[in-house]
């Protein structure tokens, strides 16, 4: 003990922890706040823009019902509005299931992309095309079943005295390859018009939801969500290693397990409207961090940051790129990079990814 | 009758039972320092006391009470533990990770109050860790570090502390430093404290009480000056040896033959 800092008085002490954890709650605020409204602008923005331009004025009377214009109101409610709402809803669906996969395994790796939930949903629902020649609301009850399906599995294989963060990743890719595998193999034995509906849902794109699914999803957001948020508390210490989570007394099997179903449902819920679009996941959390400050690892700020990203990839996808593409494939054009970048940083740090 | 006792305990993982039949009591207000040979049991006996491990036979009681029978978030408000290595989120800042100290005391929609700055405020200033509350973690060198993650053990304001070979990883004068804190601790506010230590020496000289572990079973327990002897350590250590006076405190001072 240094003579300097013990000799404090402790009014300084508190007045500088108080100054700190102050400036935190603010940042936390504006932070969400900013991204909330980004999501609110990015959500009128993508109904004003098309082969019909609207005002944002005009979406937004339309969207709720302030003024009556058959025409106005055919393009918003009808033809748009289910897009952006679809992008929306997996967009928080996405960020907060992965952050959560992400803080509860401690890695940075650990999105639901990689630990083969979304191989499940994906392996489930191309054998739903191609074997039963299956469309639509069917395909969509097929992925939500293989990725509970998938999740279930994992946390049977790498159950043993709890679920340790490191061999459930291991076992997730290991069950996400041998899925990608058989999926590969269901392709080869398709039809060519089948082959592409599942190429193309493999892809993923918000444009492809079902009303049905949507409103499941809307609903379970509602209230997941909250509890998300509610166990962030349980998150907080599960983060500092099961001893110190159980020392602190956390019930930390029953955290852990609220914490893990509530990220599986949403995936799920998920990939079942908008097919597995990749990447969201995985940098929703980070960039809602960077953002916060590190280790903050807000739930709602992730979500936020995923609605963000999948309204942008939405519209570049569909409006600025010169033929209209899948949204998959602009998530997976920025989350490539980043994904390499992440690699060759961890492994620089030696964190091992 | 102690608040922290054990009574026939038996502890393990998986088939294999490491720790057998044992009968501990934890002097209230002392620092008692657990020490044997690697793979004795020792950390495998403090967790069996912080509850991290649950008993196959026997029973660990807190204040009278079986410890299965209490709500594990109220024993969090009467008994801390470190463990011996413990993780924390990258780029985690000191002031973050001591507050997280405080989750025992809140409650799902009771959040941060006056009681928990206070908390904060005191083992930051005890642990002479206040400078560091805007530091990450990982910048820290492995002294200071540890004395954040005391601070965190702390700021959970228990009358008994809890800890797994804090020392290990420090160098000899972080080693002292930290055995001075919880000394310093120990004094001022009365703390009981169990401490896995590997340094028997530093054990002798800092410590009020040894329990001394050989495969499960404890061999000898009681003030240093009573319990360390050259028969001792031959039969726990296997080292031959002989036990000399420490030159400043007069403690027991192993020297190896």
């Amino acid at each position: 003990m240094t003579a300097t800092t013990s000799a404090a008085p402790a009014a300084t002490t508190a007045g500088a922890f108080r100054t700190v954890r102050r400036r935190r709650a603010t940042r936390s605020l504006v932070v969400t706040s900013a991204l909330a409204m980004a999501v609110t602008a990015l959500f009128v923005l993508t109904m004003m823009v098309g082969s019909f331009q609207l005002t944002a004025g005009e979406v937004i009377a339309s969207v709720l019902h302030l003024r009556e214009d058959p025409s106005v109101d055919f393009v918003v409610r009808d033809l748009r509005l289910p897009t952006a709402t679809s992008a929306l809803a997996v967009g928080l669906a996405l960020g907060a299931a992965g952050t959560i996969f992400q803080q509860l395994l401690r890695n940075p790796l650990a999105s639901p992309d990689f630990v083969g939930i979304t191989s499940g949903a994906g392996l489930a629902a191309i054998s739903g095309i191609v074997l039963l020649q299956l469309g639509g609301l069917a395909v969509s009850g097929l992925a939500l079943a293989g990725a509970v399906g998938a999740a279930l599995l994992m946390y049977v294989l790498a159950w043993r005295d709890g679920v340790a963060g490191y061999r459930f990743i291991l076992i997730g890719i290991g069950v996400a390859l041998f899925f990608d595998g058989l999926i590969g193999y269901m392709l080869t034995r398709a039809r060519l018009s089948d082959a592409r509906q599942a190429m193309h849902w493999l892809t993923g794109s918000v444009g492809q939801a079902g009303a049905a699914e949507l409103r499941l999803l809307l609903g379970a957001l509602v209230l997941l969500l909250p509890i998300a948020v509610l166990l962030q508390r349980q998150l907080r210490t599960l983060e500092l290693g099961d001893d110190t989570a159980r020392a602190l007394g956390s019930r930390v099997e029953l955290g852990r397990g609220g914490l893990l179903a509530t990220a599986v449902a949403l995936v799920a819920l998920a990939v079942a409207v908008a097919g597995p679009v990749i990447f969201v996941a995985l940098v929703a959390g980070p960039i809602a961090n960077r953002l916060l400050g590190p280790a903050t690892g807000g739930i709602v700020a992730a979500a936020l940051a995923g609605a963000t990203l999948l309204l942008t990839a939405d519209l570049v996808a569909v409006h600025v790129l010169p033929t209209p593409l899948p949204t998959g494939v602009v998530t997976g054009a920025v989350g490539a990079p980043y994904l390499l970048w992440l690699l060759a940083t961890t492994n620089r740090q030696g964190a091992g990814g | 009758m102690t608040r922290l006792r054990a009574e026939g305990l038996t502890l393990g993982y998986d088939d294999q039972a490491i720790v057998t039949n044992l009968d501990v009591e934890v002097l209230d207000g002392k620092i008692t320092a657990i020490v044997g040979a690697n793979a004795c049991g020792k950390s495998t006996l403090l967790r069996g006391l912080a509850r991290l491990l649950k008993p196959r036979h026997g029973e660990v009681y807190l204040d009278g009470k079986a410890m299965t029978e209490l709500s594990t978030h109220e024993v969090a408000k009467i008994l801390g533990l470190l463990p011996q290595t413990p993780v924390a989120p990258d780029g985690i800042t000191v002031a973050d990770l001591v507050a997280r100290g405080r989750y025992p005391h809140q409650g799902w929609f009771r959040r941060w109050t006056e009681r928990d700055d206070d908390a904060v405020t005191r083992a930051l200033d005890a642990t002479g860790t206040a400078d560091l509350i805007d530091r990450p973690l990982r910048q820290l060198s492995g002294g200071q570090r540890q004395r954040v993650w005391v601070a965190m053990a702390l700021a959970q304001d228990t009358d008994l502390l809890l800890l797994d070979e804090p020392t290990t990883y420090l160098d000899i004068n972080h080693q002292v430093e930290l055995l001075r804190l919880l000394r310093k601790l120990n004094a001022e506010s009365g703390k009981t404290i169990v401490v896995v230590l590997h340094d028997l020496n530093l054990a002798c000289r800092f410590c009020d009480h040894i329990i001394a572990m050989a495969e499960g079973a404890i061999v000898a327990e009681g003030a240093p000056t009573a319990v360390i002897t050259p028969e001792l350590v031959e039969k726990v250590f296997g080292l031959a040896c002989v036990v000399i006076p420490d030159p400043i405190a007069g403690t027991p001072m192993v020297v190896p033959a």
